[in-house]
């Protein structure tokens, strides 16, 4: 029992998508550009050359907010959606049926169609593919060039991320709709 | 250094000539398993597994140059993933999109699978699938199609340098070098001299070596030209980009082009092309006048100092001089002088590490390094450092057969009295001038016959400017044996193609990295090599064991020297020293462990962590998730020389003497033709990299076409409105020497006289299914300037003109 959660050290972020390619290839995504788990949002440049907002064009690593209250899984019709013992908020393959309401219902955008397994998908911490190998890691934490990602037990006061959140100032996405996500960006 | 004459009287080949100066210190030259169907459509090798036994395999990425440390998870005897190894110093635990998609590499449905033969015309790309030994006996004695060793070298009476030998970087370059020296070939040719031959010798004439940056610690850095949140390079890319934005270290961005570099800068300057020296010269003008410089520094440090500043002052170089040409304000220029040298020691103005751009790319670099050791701000921490090196044993290689084999691929009128003469450079490194070579090549500007070539991971048709020289090139050669991984456009113009396998698939030489953390990594096989795939060093033994009696016995008809010894001597003893095979007789894992002999267990460590350095278990340490100690600050190498440079002389040379003679300039001073200029109607075009492509090396990853489908040229979004081009609209780029055509990325992130796109794409082999003719391809384009210090390729020196089709 543990309650999973992320922060996001994004002013690390260089947009260098080793944690699409990470992610990708651990959680077997199928290819295309709608098709991800995880992305980076990058903000439209700003000003005319060579007068540009250097403030403008910043990158913000995103996924699956992990919400304690997901929207998401309100909407689903057969619980397919559903928030496991860690937290960790999952999608039953058994139960998916395409309606899309998750994705709809997703104020963050995090849900997309994999073909693969034919569900409305989405990011759940590598769960299947490295948490219950033993990994502490998620696939995009461990690859990341300048170390944006530290995912740990928001429950256990001496992990790493319950201590980052103690000391750092953060914020989280949307928090103004009850969602109450589990990531954190650092400021 | 002078190199003597051979005594091999009758081979044609080159005289070797001086070396001004010294070179850099740093190695820089340093069956049917998986679906052989083409995936229709968008698919990739699924790597989703669960509830299955796996082991990881520690091993090195080769996706690009940096070798960062990978394990790589095996799962039913399939790569399923490739993790971070968070051992190595260098690579921090990390692994950028291309280390990740190194799996597609192995998986690629269209990798070379086994040897093969022409059997249509050059280039044409018709080949026959045939054995080893069929390969081996082609390259020996030919086929219908084209003529092998045997006939060539006796028509040429037993020339070696009738072979051309070139190399790509990798692990293995020196093993194929193995063979080039066995041969006895003059003519060898790498990637130096379209890749960082001038930054690397720049500094190393200067400062004796080319430097690290330590960007852990300096607390100001000026990276100009260099691009490390696109061009990742390891371990700058993640020391900096932790720290900037206001968190320990200020980064000022120089850079024509807005990049991601930029984004994460303090603050960005955009500089007109080619401008940077003007740049430099300005800040060590403002440095000298408002006294800022480490005087002390100098007094003990600097050879020709005075000179070099009597220049800047009487030129007046001033940041107001420079304005007009560099487009930077001079009031952003006293800044930057002023705050480089408040924060001096801790400052960098970072090196770089790239291709040529500029003509003046190697005066650059000189006016850098002054600049740098001018604030003594080298061989310490925060500083330009170089580092420590851990020495590994050398293996009793074969000597150079001839002594020629030494000498260069280029050289000059001044040596060849009465012969075409080769102007080109003044100085040859020992990686050649590759665009200098193969345009005399064509203009049967050599003295003897070169017919044919031995093409080691590497891509001349992609990899160098004007393709269609360079497929003349290729043309021209009657013998051209590839040895690679891809059906490249290059390979489609063998004779004779040898499949190595992938990096995964194979155990290189174990290296020794050096820096502030060093310690060695070793290549590990991950899984056996698929289809009929072999390493390089396999295929030499194979190739080597079929040639070397046959050509020995050439080498009798036509050698009397040869013929001499075994008149004394015996035969026996005689071609013991012809014996091609020797360097490839041990295995790579014993040659490892040889190499590796002084250090107890570092082999084995190295078999299963891929990591060794001594001390390693007492200093390495996890701290957290993320982050590792690898040394304890107080064994870190920041300072190896006493803050010295390592020239020969213990000093920094501002004055070169010997260039003079050769028409150089002997310090770097500023010249008129060197301003930016651009004819009306035209624009500059600029090349580079990014994160998630290497070079063509990359271009038929299935992952990274994921992630970046094609490359776009940037143009002024004001300029592509008069133009009436609009995003993704396909535009034609055409320069003196040709065209190519790829979709428009209007921008504000470039100059309205300015256009750019990524090297690497548009290759025109049909076997790539995700290549083939997708995006445009720079060196279609790009003329083949030749920069004049070491001859080696400008590549931002051409104007184009766009047209939207």
């Amino acid at each position: 029992m543990a309650r999973f959660g992320m922060a996001l050290d994004y002013k690390n972020c260089i947009n260098c998508k080793a944690c699409e390619s990470a992610c990708k290839e651990e959680n077997g995504i199928m290819m295309g550009a709608d098709k991800h788990r995880i992305w980076v949002g990058v903000g439209e440049i700003e000003g005319q050359y060579p007068l540009l907002d250097l403030t403008s064009n910043v990158f913000h690593p995103s996924q699956c907010q992990q919400c304690d209250d997901a929207p998401c899984q309100d909407v689903c019709p057969t619980e397919a959606t559903y928030t496991d013992e860690n937290g960790i908020v999952r999608v039953d393959v058994e139960k998916c049926i395409l309606c899309t309401y998750c994705m709809n219902a997703c104020p963050y955008d995090a849900r997309y169609v994999e073909e693969n397994t034919m569900t409305v998908d989405k990011c759940n911490f590598c769960t299947d593919t490295r948490l219950d190998r033993g990994e502490t890691t998620t696939a995009c934490q461990a690859t990341c060039p300048t170390k944006v990602r530290i995912f740990g037990d928001l429950d256990d006061p001496n992990s790493e991320i319950s201590e980052v959140l103690r000391v750092r100032e953060h914020y989280s996405l949307k928090t103004h709709l009850g969602t109450n996500p589990k990531l954190f960006y650092l400021t | 250094m002078g190199v003597e004459i051979s005594r091999r009287k009758f081979l044609q080949g080159t005289v070797a000539m001086s070396v001004v100066g010294a070179t850099a210190a740093t190695n820089l030259l340093s069956n049917e398993q998986t679906p052989s169907v083409k995936p229709g459509v968008v698919s990739f090798h699924p790597t989703k597994t669960k509830d299955v036994e796996s082991h990881d395999v520690a091993t090195l990425c080769e996706m690009c140059v940096n070798k960062c440390a990978a394990l790589a998870r095996v799962e039913n005897g399939v790569i399923t993933k490739l993790n971070p190894n968070p051992l190595f110093p260098k690579s921090k635990n990390m692994l950028c999109p291309r280390g990740n998609a190194g799996i597609q590499s192995v998986y690629d449905p269209d990798r070379l699978k086994y040897p093969m033969i022409r059997i249509g015309e050059k280039g044409e790309g018709k080949f026959k699938r045939v054995t080893w030994d069929e390969a081996y006996e082609a390259i020996l004695n030919g086929t219908d199609k084209f003529p092998g060793l045997q006939k060539i070298l006796d028509e040429e009476e037993d020339n070696r340098s009738s072979m051309l030998f070139c190399a790509g970087e990798g692990m293995a370059e020196h093993t194929f070098k193995q063979f080039y020296q066995g041969f006895g070939s003059s003519n060898w040719l790498n990637h130096a001299s379209i890749c960082l031959q001038t930054v690397a010798s720049g500094y190393g004439v200067t400062i004796g070596a080319y430097p690290q940056a330590d960007l852990d610690n300096a607390e100001y850095i000026i990276m100009a030209g260099a691009n490390r949140a696109e061009a990742i390079v390891t371990p700058d890319t993640m020391d900096l980009f932790k720290r900037t934005k206001g968190r320990g270290a200020k980064l000022i961005c120089i850079d024509p082009r807005f990049t991601n570099t930029a984004a994460k800068a303090d603050k960005w300057l955009a500089i007109k092309p080619g401008t940077d020296l003007a740049f430099v010269l300005a800040l060590t003008y403002v440095t000298i006048t408002e006294e800022l410089e480490n005087s002390a520094y100098i007094e003990a440090n600097f050879n020709g100092y005075e000179l070099y500043k009597n220049s800047v002052l009487e030129n007046k170089y001033t940041p107001e001089w420079a304005e007009p040409i560099t487009g930077i304000k001079a009031k952003d220029i006293y800044t930057i002088a002023r705050e480089f040298a408040a924060a001096a020691p801790k400052a960098v103005y970072y090196p770089g590490r790239r291709s040529t751009f500029a003509k003046n790319d190697f005066q650059l670099r000189r006016a850098m390094a002054i600049f740098q050791s001018m604030h003594g701000a080298i061989d310490n921490k925060g500083g330009l450092i170089f580092g420590g090196k851990l020495p590994l044993r050398e293996h009793d290689g074969l000597m150079p057969l001839y002594d020629r084999a030494q000498a260069r691929a280029v050289y000059k009128s001044a040596e060849m009295k009465g012969k075409l003469g080769y102007d080109d450079c003044a100085v040859v490194s020992g990686g050649g001038s590759w665009i200098s070579w193969r345009n005399r090549y064509l203009q049967d500007q050599v003295d003897y016959n070169i017919r044919g070539m031995f093409c080691y991971k590497h891509n001349p048709m992609m990899n160098m400017p004007n393709t269609a020289k360079t497929a003349e090139m290729l043309k021209k050669m009657e013998l051209v044996v590839t040895i690679d991984t891809m059906p490249s456009d290059t390979v489609m113009y063998a004779d004779v193609v040898l499949p190595e396998c992938t990096y995964l698939e194979r155990t290189d030489p174990v290296k020794t990295f050096g820096g502030v953390e060093p310690s060695f990594a070793v290549r590990n096989k991950v899984i056996d090599p698929m289809y009929e795939t072999k390493p390089v060093i396999e295929i030499l033994k194979g190739l080597t064991t079929k040639i070397s009696k046959p050509l020995f016995e050439i080498s009798k008809k036509y050698d009397e020297e040869l013929q001499e010894f075994i008149e004394e001597d015996g035969e026996e003893a005689a071609y013991a020293e012809f014996d091609l095979t020797l360097p490839f007789i041990h295995t790579q894992e014993e040659l490892n462990h040889h190499a590796l002999a002084m250090y107890i267990g570092a082999a084995e460590k190295l078999h299963t962590d891929g990591i060794f350095y001594p001390k390693q278990e007492d200093y390495y340490k996890k701290l957290s998730a993320n982050d590792y100690q690898y040394y304890p600050e107080k064994k870190k190498k920041y300072s190896v020389n006493g803050g010295k440079p390592k020239t020969p002389s213990g000093k920094v040379e501002c004055i070169i003497g010997s260039f003079t003679a050769k028409g150089i300039d002997a310090f770097p001073i500023w010249r008129d033709e060197y301003e930016f200029k651009v004819p009306e109607g035209k624009f500059k075009l600029l090349t580079g990299r990014h994160a998630q492509f290497t070079q063509s090396g990359t271009a038929n990853n299935s992952m990274l076409r994921d992630l970046m489908p094609e490359n776009f040229i940037w143009i002024n979004r004001r300029v592509a409105e008069q133009k009436g081009i609009a995003f993704a609209d396909m535009v034609e780029v055409s320069s003196s020497i040709g065209s190519t055509q790829l979709k428009a990325y209007p921008t504000e992130k470039i100059a309205p006289d300015q256009v750019f796109f990524i090297h690497g794409f548009g290759e025109e082999s049909e076997e790539l299914t995700w290549a083939y003719k997708n995006g445009g391809n720079d060196n279609k384009i790009i003329e083949d300037h030749i920069e004049p210090v070491y001859g080696a390729a400008a590549m931002h020196e051409t104007n184009v003109e766009i047209r939207k089709v």
